[in-house]
Formats: structure tokens, sequence, C-alpha cells
């Protein structure tokens, strides 16, 4: 009985001592993952400790996640969405030609970028000719508009939220959250570099390819699309503009529903329109001067009526 | 005889509670990348100084849509509210590019952003190497890289935006 009694507190203090050896590079790994691989080097430098060995190959290839989801370098990611782009032009068309529009619309998103989480890196917009209702974000900061979205819309708020919704989707990296699985970031992680003719460019084109499943015909994950909504009425609000042209511009598709397209649309890459407005209607109530807010119907139709 | 005694201890408690939540300072943080700190509530009057992103200050009083505000350096003025929460923003840190070991497509190494090195740097530019690398091995259309290449050329300055939101009576701007 004492013996079992001994043997049982040996194993729990074995087992207590081991969970303390390892707390710490976990502890680590969370907070900043190069530093937990560091520290293992210091407790054991030669490598010998076998219970030390796991844990850093185990934690190795969670490293390759964790650091492409949360840390991410600018560059990086600027380049994955520079491709993305390239993909975007290609699947819904070029930009339109119309350079005032175009310098209009790049000029109010980075209004409104100025206000957001994230206002530390450059943002981009275009709106591109086609007849598919759709507003999507590559990441990095580039940021697409189909012509037939802002057709359909009347005043400058609704712009505002639809531009500040992408944003959103932006700053709060959703796109690349998505993909953190993909074997590219496992890779990369300790490849360095990149040649795109070997493996490494086609675990990267891979990847990229799905970023464009999720972001052209799958859509984001519905809590990332309900953030972006929550997030980019309150940009559009402290920027200056009524948070309801959310609402309008989302019962404004409502209406086009029926008869639009829907494939790649933002019918088939966001949540149902009902339940978005639902929650936006909501959200609203947090702003109780909304109506007082800048709408700008003037200039945005004197822009509209040149598409 | 001591009923009203702890009564009125519990009075006098509540009331010093009461008062000191009633006189609690409100600390807002700038979340606006730049923010200006005018004399008045308005966006016309003079510049005080720029508040840089993340900068505390104590709210004083608020007049529609501004909010007078002091700040560390006991500065008073007012800033349009949409440029302060009462959430610490977070901050990525600023890193040098050619300091680190590169990006994933040049090497991993964690957050690093120099938004205006990489802005300057692809107004001249255009495409980045590896986007032009990936077209080629991609086979993306020459017109899919002209249209990217006119889009991350394009630049907004501080001033253009500030003529935008003027021009438009939007938020600071406003009537």
């Amino acid at each position: 009985m004492n013996r079992s009694k001994n043997m049982t507190k040996k194993i729990s203090y074995t087992g207590r001592r081991n969970f303390l050896k390892l707390a710490g590079p976990f502890a680590l790994l969370l907070a900043c993952p190069a530093y937990a691989f560091d520290l293992f080097k210091v407790i054991d430098p030669e490598g010998k400790n076998s219970d030390f060995q796991k844990a850093k190959q185990a934690l190795d290839g969670l490293t390759g996640i964790v650091q492409s989801a949360e840390g991410i370098d600018y560059k990086s990611e600027f380049t994955i969405g520079e491709t993305l782009a390239l993909e975007g032009f290609q699947r819904y068309g070029l930009p339109v030609k119309n350079e005032k529009l175009q310098a209009y619309v790049d000029t109010l998103g980075n209004a409104l970028a100025k206000n957001s989480i994230r206002p530390e890196i450059p943002y981009f917009f275009v709106v591109v000719d086609t007849p598919i209702y759709n507003a999507f974000s590559c990441p990095g900061g580039i940021v697409f508009i189909s012509s037939s979205l802002v057709k359909g819309m009347n005043d400058e708020a609704e712009l505002a939220c639809v531009l500040a919704h992408e944003i959103a989707h932006v700053a709060h990296k959703h796109a690349l959250s998505s993909v953190r699985r993909a074997k590219f970031f496992e890779g990369a992680a300790k490849i360095g570099t990149l040649n795109m003719k070997g493996d490494d460019g086609k675990q990267f084109r891979d990847m990229v390819g799905n970023l464009q499943t999720v972001l052209f015909d799958k859509g984001l994950d519905q809590g990332m699309e309900y953030e972006a909504d929550q997030s980019g009425m309150d940009l559009a609000y402290r920027t200056g503009y009524d948070p309801n042209g959310l609402i309008r511009v989302l019962t404004m598709l409502q209406q086009k529903q029926a008869t639009a397209t829907s494939k790649g649309s933002w019918f088939s890459t966001h949540p149902p329109l009902s339940s978005r407005l639902e929650k936006c209607d909501q959200l609203i109530k947090n702003y109780p001067d909304a109506a007082q807010m800048a709408e700008v119907k003037n200039r945005f139709m004197s822009y509209r009526n040149t598409m | 005889m001591k009923r009203p005694l702890i009564f009125s201890s519990v009075m006098a408690f509540l009331f010093f509670f009461l008062l000191s939540f009633g006189f609690a300072a409100t600390t807002l943080y700038v979340t606006a990348d730049n923010a200006e700190l005018k004399t008045e509530s308005s966006s016309s009057s003079d510049t005080i100084v720029e508040l840089k992103r993340g900068t505390p200050v104590t709210l004083v009083t608020t007049e529609g849509r501004w909010y007078q505000v002091t700040t560390q350096t006991s500065q008073t003025g007012w800033i349009y509210r949409g440029k302060v929460s009462e959430e610490q923003p977070d901050i990525e840190e600023s890193g040098d590019d050619s300091a680190g070991v590169g990006g994933m497509l040049g090497g991993l190494s964690g957050s690093d952003i120099n938004a205006d090195a990489a802005d300057s740097s692809r107004s001249i530019r255009g495409l980045s190497p590896e986007a032009k690398e990936y077209a080629q091995a991609a086979g993306t259309p020459k017109q899919s890289q002209d249209a990217l290449d006119s889009v991350i050329s394009r630049k907004v300055n501080e001033k253009e935006i500030d003529q935008f939101l003027k021009e438009g009576k939007i938020g600071e701007y406003a009537d």
C-alpha cells in the first residue's frame, strides 16, 4: 500500500518535473516561437536529452503554422496578395478604364484605411470590369470591387462600407488564416528562399490555388465575414460615414439575388444576406447618430454616372 | 443606536465610491495613423500637435463629435472622436526589411513592416520580382501583369485624403 503510494507520488513528481521542463518552451512558443528554440539550445546545448528533442520536434512542426498565421512578414504577405491579384484579374476582369473613377475609389479607400486597426500598410483599391457582384481583398492590402457592385450603389457611404469591410479582412489577415495549414508555410519556415520552379514553387502555387478557392468560390469562414461587417461598419462610422450604408448595399443585393449570377459572387462567397442583415440591424443600434453621418450622394453619383 | 451608525457608514462609503467613479479619468488612445490635436472643436482651428497612433490621452469633456483631451505632456486640445478609442490599438512593430533574414519568399523573419520602404520601392519598381517569377511560371497574361503594375504604382498622399474629406464634409470636416 505504502509502496504503491510512493510510486504514485514518484510518477506524479516525475510528470510534474517533465511538465515544468516543457512549460517554459511552450509558454515562450506561444509568445515568440523563435525564443522557444533558443531556450532549447540553452537548456540542452548538445541535444542529448531525448525528452527535449521530442518536444522540439513537436514544436518544430507546430511553428510553421504559428509563424505563418500570426507572424508572417508584410513583404511576404504582400507578395502572396500580388499573385492572388494576378489571378483575380483573370477571373473577374481587368480594371475599368476610367482613371478618375479609379482615383476616386482609391482615395476613399485610403481615407478609410488610415482609421483602420492596421493603418501601417499601404492599401490599393481597384474597380474591375465585370457583371458579377463582388468585392474581395488580397492579403497585404489589394482590394477589388466589381463595376456592377459600384453601379448598384447610390451614395459614397455605401461604397465606404463595402471598402471598409474589405479593409477589415486585410487588417484581420482573414484570408491567410484560412490557408494557414497549407504545406507551403511549413516548408517556407525552414527554406528561407523560394524557387518558383522547384517543389517550393509548386507548394506556393498550390497555396495560392487554395486561396483562390477560398476567396473566389467557397468564401471565408462565416465568423470572419460577420467580424468584417462589424469592423467595417465601425470603420466607416469613425471616418465619418453613415454605417447604414452597409445595410443598404446588402438590401440592394438581396433584391438582385434572384436574377444575378451566383458563381464567384458575393452571393456564393458570403453568408446568407438575411442573416447578415439581421446582425447588421443589431449592430447599427451602437451608432445612435448614424443617420446624421455623411452619405455624400452627389459626388458618388457624379463618378458612377461616368461608368 | 448602532443601526443608524452602520447605515451612515454604508452611505458614506457608497458616496465616496460613486464619487471616485464619477471623477475617474477616462483614458483614450489614438487609433488613427496620425491625429491632430486642435485648439478648438473644429478642423479649421490651429493644430497644437500631431499625435501618433497609440498615444494615450485623458478625456476632459465632449462637444458633439469632438473630444477635449489632455496629453501626457499636459497639452490640452480637441480631437475628432473617430481618431480615438478606449481600446489600446495593436501596433505592428516596424522593422528593417534588409536587417532580418528577409521575407518568407526571401526568408521568414516574423512580423516586420516597413510600409514606407515597401511603398516607395514599389512605386518605382511595380510588381515584385517574386510576383513576376510567379506570373512567368503560371503563364499569367501580360494584360493582368500590367493591370496589377498600374494598381500598385498608384499612391494617395495625406494632402489628397484631407482634400477629399474636406470636399465631402466628412468626419472632422462635417458642418
